[in-house]
């Protein structure tokens, strides 16, 4: 990165909050920090909801992803339109109603005390770790790429974000992920329009979609029902949906973004916006990735993107042993290149590419050997490689700055989420009656100590698998015992608050045994988790609180 | 929460809801017909 790029890089991060803060500058009382002041219409909502989904995670990892893998993850989001539509037909119409400021207040109403705090712990657990991670995430890359120090990096990230969200509340949120989506959106377009325009002058779009898709990158639906197929239509659609209904049924990071809105129209628009174009949008973010993965067939790649490690086990003394496997890959490479320039359907490219591939397997081996072991999958630096290496400078500043926008719109949307369960769920339960302006008070407090917990834990933090995962899984552990106490709220109407909590501590305390002893797919543990909510509230309701005075 | 607290599934917003399968089943289509045409 050279001073263009440093001068584009803060002028979008530093000007988006200021501009935020200048339209939010006054003294809200409770509502208006904690939904808006009403004013916020269904688009702003849309991109707001859409924004506080695709964190740095989505940009990063996701073109990686189909580099490695092909676009088939593209399946794991077919569930979540429908999941939009149940949440715009049953969730939000009762909270506008009932006026609640948290999906948890809405449990306090139907049940009780307990269940409502029990609702908001494990939301605030989930939330505050999977905060980190979206903290910590791009700033462990940018970190290692660009020679920056990692704690600066995640207080860069995760500062300036904790102050303007303190400040503004809920509609500094909706603002700035207005705009911050604006510069993801033309950095992604630039990104993509670049890695096409740098393919072969005699190779036509079309030519190289071909390409791809016989190395096996743009399977985008695969209607198999063969359960060791970790995407697969039918996975997506149920296990996608358990997930999507969750998140934005339960979620309170989503919650708060769509009950901003001036409206009940305005909160469905928004929402049935986000079921549209959802799906287009992570295909291109994917299709992304498999033109990274073309430019590379003609552009020599390196063996490991995470240079800074491989480096490392140069340096202790794994470089003869890199050296062999380096050669062999330039090797490989070049044949398979001629191929691709000369006879591009030849059978043999898929099996140099196979060859390429074990290559690279037997690199991040040594790197095990040597302990050089990055904390996150080679393929989350497999994007930002190519735009550090590739894209002109002002871009690179441009693209580096997508991934601190993605960043902090995603983190200002959980930290006002995480402020406003503590205070309206915890510490007005336990100290009611003060004043509104005592409460937004609170609430900025404990916002401000959410951003602590946050930077605290992105700072510790280990990955154990790949980014997206990571985050998917965290949620896909709590969020289905979060669903279940809602839909036993909406659907099972006589079951009552001391049912459906010791139901909730029984069925969570399940899926982390589940998690901790099996190796059953994510995406599973929504559904297992929501559905054990609803059956053992309903076994409890019928026997141990049968007796409505017991309950 | 009473059961009239329920609001009805295909209210006026069932042509919306709808609409949005339909376009979200044309999306799929189209991706499934992208899959074939470069698989």
């Amino acid at each position: 990165m050279n001073r263009l790029d440093y001068l584009v890089l803060f002028a979008t991060i530093i000007a988006i909050p200021l501009y935020g803060l200048w339209r939010t500058y006054n003294h809200p009382n409770l509502r208006e920090y904690l939904k808006g002041d009403r004013t916020i219409r269904w688009g702003t909502i849309g991109l707001s909801v859409l924004a506080t989904q695709a964190g740095p995670i989505t940009f990063l990892s996701m073109p990686g992803q189909a580099y490695e893998s092909g676009i088939g993850f593209i399946q794991n989001y077919f569930g979540q339109p429908f999941a939009l539509i149940v949440v715009c037909a049953v969730f939000v119409p009762i909270y506008q109603r009932l006026k609640v400021f948290t999906a948890y207040e809405y449990l306090g109403q139907r049940f009780d005390k307990k269940t409502r705090i029990l609702g908001g712990f494990l939301f605030l657990i989930q939330r505050g770790i999977a905060g980190g991670i979206t903290i910590y995430a791009p700033a462990i890359i940018l970190s290692a790429l660009l020679g920056w120090d990692l704690n600066l990096t995640i207080w860069l990230a995760g500062g300036f974000v904790i102050f303007y969200t303190v400040v503004g509340g809920t509609k500094i949120v909706s603002i700035t992920q207005r705009y911050q989506f604006l510069v993801i959106f033309v950095g992604m377009a630039l990104a993509f329009a670049i890695a096409v325009y740098r393919l072969p002058a005699n190779l036509s779009f079309t030519d190289a979609l071909h390409i791809a898709g016989r190395m096996g990158k743009l399977q985008a639906v695969d209607f198999s029902i063969d359960p060791s197929k970790r995407y697969t239509f039918w996975s997506g659609i149920l296990g996608g949906f358990f997930l999507s209904l969750s998140y934005f049924g339960a979620d309170q990071s989503q919650v708060q973004r769509y009950l901003a809105g001036n409206s009940l129209r305005a909160s469905r628009i928004g929402l049935l916006f986000n079921a549209l174009v959802k799906v287009p949008m992570q295909f291109l973010i994917l299709l992304l990735g498999a033109m990274v993965f073309l430019f590379y067939q003609f552009e020599k790649p390196p063996i490991f993107f995470n240079q800074p490690s491989y480096q490392r086990a140069v340096e202790t003394g794994y470089g003869p042993k890199l050296n062999e496997l380096q050669t062999q890959f330039d090797d490989v490479f070049a044949r398979k290149r001629q191929l691709l320039q000369t006879a591009p359907t030849d059978p043999a490219i898929q099996q140099l590419d196979s060859r390429a591939r074990a290559i690279r397997d037997e690199t991040k081996k040594v790197l095990e050997e040597a302990g050089a072991n990055p904390k996150s999958k080679d393929s989350d630096y497999v994007f930002i490689t190519f735009v550090l290496q590739h894209l002109p400078h002002g871009i690179v500043g441009l693209l580096v700055a997508v991934i601190f926008c993605a960043t902090m719109s995603a983190t200002s949307a959980v930290l006002n989420a995480l402020g406003s369960t503590t205070a309206v769920d915890f510490y007005r339960v336990f100290r009611p009656g003060e004043s509104d302006h005592h409460y937004v008070i609170a609430t900025r407090w404990l916002t401000l100590g959410w951003g602590l917990v946050t930077i605290a834990v992105a700072s510790f933090c280990r990955l154990v698998e790949n980014l997206i995962e990571a985050g998917n899984i965290l949620g896909s552990v709590f969020y289905g015992s979060i669903l279940g106490l809602f839909l036993v709220a909406f659907f099972l109407r006589n079951v009552r608050g001391s049912a459906v909590f010791f139901g909730a501590v029984l069925a969570q305390a399940m899926v982390l045994a589940l998690f901790f002893t099996t190796n059953i797919g994510y995406l599973w543990y929504n559904l297992i988790g929501c559905g054990a909510v609803l059956l053992f509230a309903w076994i409890l309701q019928s026997t141990l609180f049968r007796n409505p005075a017991a309950a | 929460m009473s059961h009239h607290d329920h609001p009805p599934f295909f209210s006026s917003w069932r042509k919306a809801y709808v609409f949005a399968v339909v376009l979200f089943a044309v999306e799929v289509a189209l991706l499934y017909a992208f899959t074939l045409r470069f698989s």
